[in-house]
């Protein structure tokens, strides 16, 4: 329990403190998630959406797929893009690796299957009646799909706070393509794996606790934007 | 076009769900300017047949033609003809918001001006008599009220047919007298409505024309000419 207890009471005194490393790892990881996740959620949205609207033959091998993209270790993602992105991959031109943007990057391919598949599901468990009665309005393609999302807005942002709640706890793809470099790409993640490698597990479990907390504070906004369209 | 001309020709138009046949017409014509009882007992076929009329639903085989066109089931060739035809389900959608925003989406696309549209809005809403309940939650309506404004907002598309799924099943006898009333004053040069119904008594009340099914087929029926009714010999003279 002391330990425990420590831990808090570090991560009250980091938070408290204003601890530049701290705040740099929390910057980091704040807006590579925002931004991996609003990208996601651009590709991922429309791509769910396509798939639970329409009939075709292999839907359900495709939809299967997605869901099995949800478990895919982070690391082997990582791994993938760091060969592409590594000076002698097909990217390496670009030096991107360990860079914000190759951790973006990293981070979107992990979230785009969290959004689509939880797109699918939110069309598929849409109300039946939807789609035919916006067609039998007169509605063109894209107005049907749009009042089809409209109706179910909770569904898809919690698609996309899922997302987030996966690349802002991920550390697979931040090593890998972030390389972990103090105040550029050292994530919360990474700062706990390497804290605990360190010894210093107060630290880390102080660092966890704010991660929590940040999990936490965007649940309680995505409730209150629910409790508030009610 | 005259209340004469084939509105609707359906030619061997068969459905399935799964391997089941769920509506096997051989022929059937229905004429414009009139109203139609769609009849028959529950699972008879009804909805399946005014799904495929308000081409929400591709049939499995047959050809269909529209005001003498024959139907191309593409998206493209759809969307102008589901601007002419409206269905009101058995138990209809509201989206969420207010009345006024489910009314206003079938027009959206038509690009009029902000007061236009409130002007035809409120006459949509008071044909049903629900003139003040514009700035209502749709979702917060009671059944009838619900119907009531599902049949308001296909009115406001003023479309050339007007399907109606069980309109006036489940309803108190109040909301069930308004709409008969409205349903009623329907039809004319150029609007067709075709009305579903399992209740024996509707087709003799509204004096429609029969079209009456069983087991997905047509069974013969009486076939009453509008005109013998007085309530729309006018719209259909």
């Amino acid at each position: 329990m002391d330990f425990v207890s420590e831990s808090f009471a570090t991560a009250l005194g980091l938070i408290a403190a204003r601890d530049g490393e701290v705040l740099g790892a929390v910057r980091t990881s704040l807006g590579c998630a925002l931004a991996s996740t609003a990208i996601a959620a651009a590709i991922g949205i429309p791509i769910g959406t396509w798939i639970g609207i329409r009939s075709f033959r292999l839907k359900r091998a495709v939809v299967t797929l997605l869901n099995t993209l949800l478990a895919f270790p982070t690391v082997v993602i990582g791994l993938v893009l760091y060969g592409m992105l590594s000076r002698s991959g097909p990217l390496g031109g670009m030096g991107l690796l360990f860079t914000p943007t190759a951790l973006v990057i990293g981070q979107t391919v992990l979230a785009v299957p969290v959004v689509a598949s939880y797109a699918v599901s939110a069309v598929q468990g849409a109300d039946a009646r939807i789609l035919p009665t916006a067609l039998t309005l007169g509605c063109g393609p894209v107005q049907t799909t749009l009042l089809l999302l409209g109706e179910v807005k909770f569904a898809v942002v919690a698609a996309v706070v899922a997302a987030f709640g996966r690349v802002i706890s991920e550390v697979g793809v931040a090593m890998m393509l972030g390389g972990n470099i103090r105040t550029y790409t050292r994530t919360m993640t990474t700062a706990i794996a390497l804290e605990t490698s360190k010894g210093e597990l107060a630290f880390g479990l102080a660092l966890g606790v704010i991660l929590v907390g940040v999990a936490l504070v965007v649940n309680m906004a995505f409730n209150h934007l629910q409790q508030a369209h009610r | 076009m005259t209340v004469s001309t084939p509105l609707y020709e359906l030619e061997a138009i068969q459905q399935r769900r799964g391997a089941r046949l769920v509506l096997d017409v051989p022929a059937l014509t229905v004429r414009a300017g009139r109203i139609h009882a769609l009849v028959g007992p529950n699972g008879s076929g009804k909805t399946t047949l005014l799904g495929i009329l308000g081409f929400l639903a591709h049939p499995a085989s047959g050809a269909l033609r529209f005001a003498g066109e024959r139907v191309d089931w593409t998206s493209a060739a759809l969307l102008p003809l589901r601007r002419q035809v409206t269905l009101v389900q058995q138990s209809p959608y509201l989206f969420a918001g207010t009345v006024e925003a489910n009314l206003a989406i079938g027009i959206a696309h038509r690009k009029l001006g902000r007061e236009t549209v409130r002007a035809r809005i409120a006459d949509a809403l008071q044909a049903v008599a629900l003139s003040a309940y514009a700035r209502r939650d749709a979702r917060a309506l009671s059944q009838g009220e619900g119907q009531r404004v599902a049949i308001a907002r296909a009115l406001l598309l003023e479309p050339r047919v007007l399907l109606l799924d069980e309109p006036l099943a489940n309803l108190d006898r109040k909301t069930t007298s308004v709409l008969e009333e409205l349903i009623a004053a329907l039809p004319g040069p150029d609007r067709t409505v075709i009305m579903s119904s399992h209740d024996p008594e509707h087709p003799r009340r509204f004096g429609c024309e029969v079209i009456a099914l069983h087991d997905g087929g047509l069974v013969s029926a009486p076939v009453r000419p509008a005109e013998e009714y007085a309530p729309w010999a006018r719209c259909t003279a």
